[in-house]
């Protein structure tokens, strides 16, 4: 686990206190956490930023309101912001689909790169990307699990608590999703590279 | 004698979920099951992978959440 020099409960402190570079190194810190995991919700790029800008809104205004009680649980209370936004936002928008792209943009905003070639494409597509894809298409109860033990870092005792079934449970379907995972890049892979380099 | 592990409770070793006793005995047992030991280190590799394919805001978005925290006035909030 990375070792932070301050910890998020003194940063929060200091902000309290008015310190907005505090706030600055929180933002720092768990920006692409947070945007991961409301992105693997809403596989919108332009989407997951707007919930991004609101969940820190939400953080803001409750620490300087004073209102914020969860004295050495940051980033638990952040994610729990953050996924409760992306899953509202994911309700809302099922029953107003849009047409959303394989990375994330609008299918309005890939219009620009319609003269690209399909090589161009592919080289774009780079293997983060792909893995980020391939989360998407796992089944829904294992890309809970995997978002949140490994984006959110939620214990797999608090995953068992909030999704409703065992530990074991819990473990199995992390174990499944991290090893559906690694198959289907070796198979990613393999097809890049003969792509890249034909026979 | 060298306890037993499941694929499971390797992962709960790669999360570091495992007490202090339980990590010293998987240690252990990594070193003599090829086929745990294989299996960690897929999952190991697959840990690090997901790290990398975080991402990003973009810089607009930050700059954004940062002014509002900077120009946010408690009274006038309310």
């Amino acid at each position: 686990m990375e070792k932070y020099k301050i910890s998020d409960s003194q940063l929060v402190s200091l902000y309290k206190n008015g310190n907005e570079e505090a706030f600055e190194q929180l933002l720092t810190r768990h920006k692409s956490r947070v945007f991961t995991t409301i992105y693997l919700i809403v596989k919108d790029n332009y989407v997951a930023e707007d919930l991004l800008q609101e969940t820190f809104v939400k953080v803001v205004k409750t620490i300087k309101e004073g209102r914020y009680n969860e004295e050495g649980k940051f980033l638990p209370w952040l994610m729990r912001i953050a996924h409760n936004m992306a899953i509202d936002h994911f309700r809302r928008d099922k029953r107003y689909p849009t047409i959303v792209m394989e990375d994330g943009s609008h299918v309005f905003n890939t219009l620009q790169f319609s003269e690209d070639s399909i090589e161009s494409k592919q080289v774009r597509q780079d293997t983060h990307s792909k893995l980020r894809e391939l989360i998407q298409e796992l089944p829904e109860s294992q890309k809970e699990v995997l978002m949140m033990r490994h984006y959110m870092e939620m214990s797999f005792q608090e995953i068992a608590e909030t999704t409703g079934v065992s530990i074991n449970t819990a473990l199995g379907r992390m174990r499944y999703a991290l090893i559906n995972l690694r198959k289907k890049m070796k198979q990613y892979n393999i097809a890049y590279d003969q792509n890249i380099y034909p026979r | 004698m060298i306890k037993t592990f499941t694929q499971d409770d390797v992962v709960r070793y790669v999360y570091q979920e495992t007490s202090e006793l339980e990590t010293k005995e998987i240690r252990k047992a990594l070193l003599c099951d090829a086929k745990l030991e294989e299996m960690y280190k897929q999952i190991l590799s697959m840990k690090a992978d997901l790290d990398k394919a975080r991402k990003n805001p973009s810089d607009h978005a930050i700059d954004n959440i940062l002014n509002y925290s900077k120009s946010f006035n408690v009274s006038s909030s309310r």
